[in-house]
C-alpha cells in the first residue's frame, strides 16, 4: 500500500543556461507560471508558497517573502529551507504532509537560481574556526573527490567507471531538447578532460547554471479533477549525517539509504519495483552511492554495474536521469529530477520516454555529504 | 602567500595550536564520558558534557581518502597547485582533514600509514603528516 496522501499536478520550468542582468526571481517567476499552466489552474488556488533560495538570493532563509510579494501571493503556509541538493525532496515531502494535514491545500514549491552569471563557484571550505581551509580543503568537488578515492580505495572502482556515468548522462541530454550540454563525448574525452581534485575531471563534475523550477502539490481529490495527469506521491523519506569527521562512515553517506529505504517503505515498494530512476548527480560518484544504497546493486557493486552504460541507460535495466541530470541537463540542484521523474510517469519524455514506467525514484544529497532526501513517484 | 587562511582563536581550540607549535597533537577528551572529540567544540556530541581537557595522541594515522587539488578555490592555495589533501584515521579514534608533507607530493597511496608533522607556516605551526617508516 503507498501513502498517496498528495499528487503533483504540475511542474514547470524556466530557460536554463547563463543569462546575464536576469534575476533568480524574474527565472523563479517563468517557471511557476509555467508550473500554473501545466497544472491547468488560476495563481488564486496556490495557498502555500514554499522555496528555496538560490545560491545567489540575498534573501536567504526569508526568500519565501521576496519571491510571495513578486507573485502576489499571501498564503496559508509559507517558508525556505537551504539544504542543498536534498531540499526539493524535503520541500515536496513538506508540501504533502501540509495538505495532508489541511493546512494547505495546493502548494508551490519553487527554486531560482542565477548561479552561472553571478559567479557562484561552490568553493566554500567546511570547518568553523578552524576551517578546513587551513588545509586547503575547499569546495564540493572535494568533499565527492573524498568518497571516491575511498571507493576506488576500498572497492577497486576506476575513473573510467565513473566516466561511464558521465557519458550516460550526456547521451540522454542529446534526447532532451532543453539540456544545456547536448554533444556526446567518449571515456577517452572524460579520461583526457583537465583534473579538478584527483580522482574526479572536469567531465565527472556537474554544471553551474541559472534557471528555476516550480512544482505543484495538491490533494488527490483536487488532482482527479485536473485536465492533466496526476502523478502520485507514494512515498517520502528523509535521513542526515549532520556530523562529518565525528562519524566514521560519513564519507559513504550511508543516511542515504536511510532514506530511500523509509520512501521505500511508505510507497510499499522494493528496488526492484522501480521503473527509472532520477539520482542526484552533482558528481559521477554520487551516481555510483546511490545505486548501492537504493539496493540496486550491493555495496561496492556499483563501479562495474554502470562499466559501458547499457544497464543505466534506455533499454537497460535502470535508466537513470534520462533527461541528462545535473552532469548535462541542467544544475538545478535536483529539482529538474523531480521533474523529470514526473514526466515520466506521464509517459512525456519522447524519445527518452521509458515504455510503461509506473514507479520513479528520486534522490538528493546536499551541503558537506549531509543531507538527503528522496521521493518515490507513481503514475 | 597572502590571504593564508588562519583559525579563529578561541577557548574551544587554543590548546590544539599552542600543542601544535609545542610538538603535540591534542584533542579535546571528554571528562564525563572519555570521547575524544574532533573538530573542536564546546562540548561533548555524544554527552554534552562540557568539561574536558587536552589530550594529546601519538600523531600516528591512516590515509582514509587521498585527493590532489587541481584547481584553485582560494588565492592563498593558487600558487600551491596541485597539493595533496588527505582525511586521516588517527589511531585513537578521530579523524582529520590534512595534508601529506610535501604538499605537492603524490607518491602515497590511501592505507599508507602516516604520523604528524609540525610545519610553521608563518606565525602558525600546522599540523599535518608525513608517510611513516
Ligand atoms: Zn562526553
Amino acid at each position: 500500500m503507498s501513502w498517496d496522501k498528495a499528487a503533483i499536478t504540475g511542474v514547470g520550468t524556466s530557460r536554463m543556461g547563463k543569462f546575464p542582468g536576469v534575476t533568480s526571481n524574474q527565472l523563479a517567476k517563468e517557471a511557476f507560471v509555467n508550473a500554473l499552466g501545466d497544472a491547468g489552474i488560476p495563481k488564486d488556488e496556490i495557498d502555500g508558497l514554499i522555496t528555496m533560495p538560490g545560491t545567489t538570493s540575498p534573501e536567504g532563509a526569508k526568500h519565501y517573502l521576496a519571491l510571495g510579494e513578486l507573485l502576489g501571493i499571501n498564503p496559508r503556509i509559507a517558508w525556505s529551507i537551504s539544504m542543498g541538493g536534498a531540499t526539493v525532496g524535503t520541500l515536496v515531502t513538506q508540501a504533502a504532509l501540509a495538505i495532508e494535514a489541511g493546512m494547505a491545500s495546493t502548494v508551490a514549491v519553487v527554486f531560482g537560481d542565477a548561479a552561472k552569471t553571478g559567479g557562484s563557484r561552490f568553493g566554500a571550505a567546511a570547518g568553523d574556526d578552524d576551517s578546513w581551509g587551513i588545509w586547503g580543503m575547499f569546495g564540493n568537488a572535494a568533499n565527492s573527490a573524498i568518497a571516491a578515492s575511498r571507493h576506488m580505495a576500498v572497492y577497486g572502482t576506476t575513473s573510467e567507471q565513473l566516466g561511464w556515468v558521465g557519458v550516460t548522462m550526456r547521451k540522454h541530454a542529446a534526447l532532451n531538447p532543453n539540456a544545456i550540454m547536448r554533444e556526446p563525448f567518449t571515456i577517452e574525452d572524460h579520461q583526457n578532460s583537465r583534473m579538478i581534485v584527483d580522482p574526479l575531471h572536469l567531465l565527472d563534475c556537474c554544471l553551474i547554471s541559472d534557471g528555476a523550477v516550480a512544482i505543484i502539490v495538491t490533494s488527490p481529490e483536487r488532482a482527479r479533477d485536473n485536465a492533466t495527469h496526476p502523478v502520485r506521491i507514494m512515498g517520502m523519506g528523509q535521513a542526515h549525517s549532520l556530523q562529518k569527521l565525528e562519524k566514521e562512515d560519513w564519507w559513504y553517506m550511508p543516511h542515504q539509504r536511510e532514506a530511500i529505504f523509509d520512501a521505500y517503505r511508505m510507497a510499499g515498494v522494493g528496488p526492484t519495483d522501480i521503473d527509472v530512476a532520477q539520482l542526484y548527480d552533482n558528481f559521477t560518484i554520487s551516481v555510483l552511492l546511490w545505486l548501492e544504497h537504493a539496493g540496486f546493486v550491493k555495496p561496492g557493486e556499483a563501479g562495474p554495474f554502470v562499466e559501458g552504460g547499457e544497464r543505466i541507460t534506455l533499454g537497460g535495466e535502470l535508466p537513470v536521469n534520462t533527461a541528462g541530470g545535473n552532469l548535462s541537463e541542467s544544475y538545478m540542484q535536483g529539482w529538474l529530477h523531480v521533474v523529470e521523474g514526473v514526466r515520466q510517469m506521464r509517459g512525456e519524455c519522447g524519445p527518452r520516454q521509458v515504455p510503461g514506467a509506473e514507479v520513479t525514484l528520486v534522490t538528493g544529497r546536499g551541503m558537506t555529504l549531509n543531507t538527503s532526501a528522496a521521493l518515490v513517484l507513481g503514475r | 602567500m597572502t590571504d593564508l587562511i588562519r583559525p579563529v582563536v578561541t577557548d574551544n581550540n587554543r590548546g590544539f595550536w599552542e600543542g601544535a607549535a609545542a610538538g603535540e597533537l591534542r584533542v579535546q577528551r571528554c571528562l564525563a564520558c572519555d570521547h575524544l572529540r574532533y573538530p573542536l567544540a564546546p562540548w561533548c556530541p555524544v554527552c554534552l558534557d562540557e568539561r574536558w581537557e587536552w589530550q594529546a595522541l601519538s600523531g600516528r594515522g591512516t590515509v582514509l581518502s587521498k585527493l590532489v587539488f587541481h584547481q584553485s578555490y582560494h588565492p592563498a592555495w593558487k600558487d600551491r597547485l596541485p597539493y595533496n589533501v588527505v582525511l586521516v584515521q588517527l589511531e585513537e579514534g578521530p579523524r582529520m582533514i590534512s595534508n601529506v608533507l610535501p604538499l605537492t607530493g603524490e607518491d602515497f597511496a590511501v592505507g599508507d600509514a602516516v604520523e604528524v608533522a609540525f610545519d610553521p607556516e608563518g606565525e602558525v605551526t600546522i599540523p599535518r603528516f608525513r608517510v611513516a617508516g
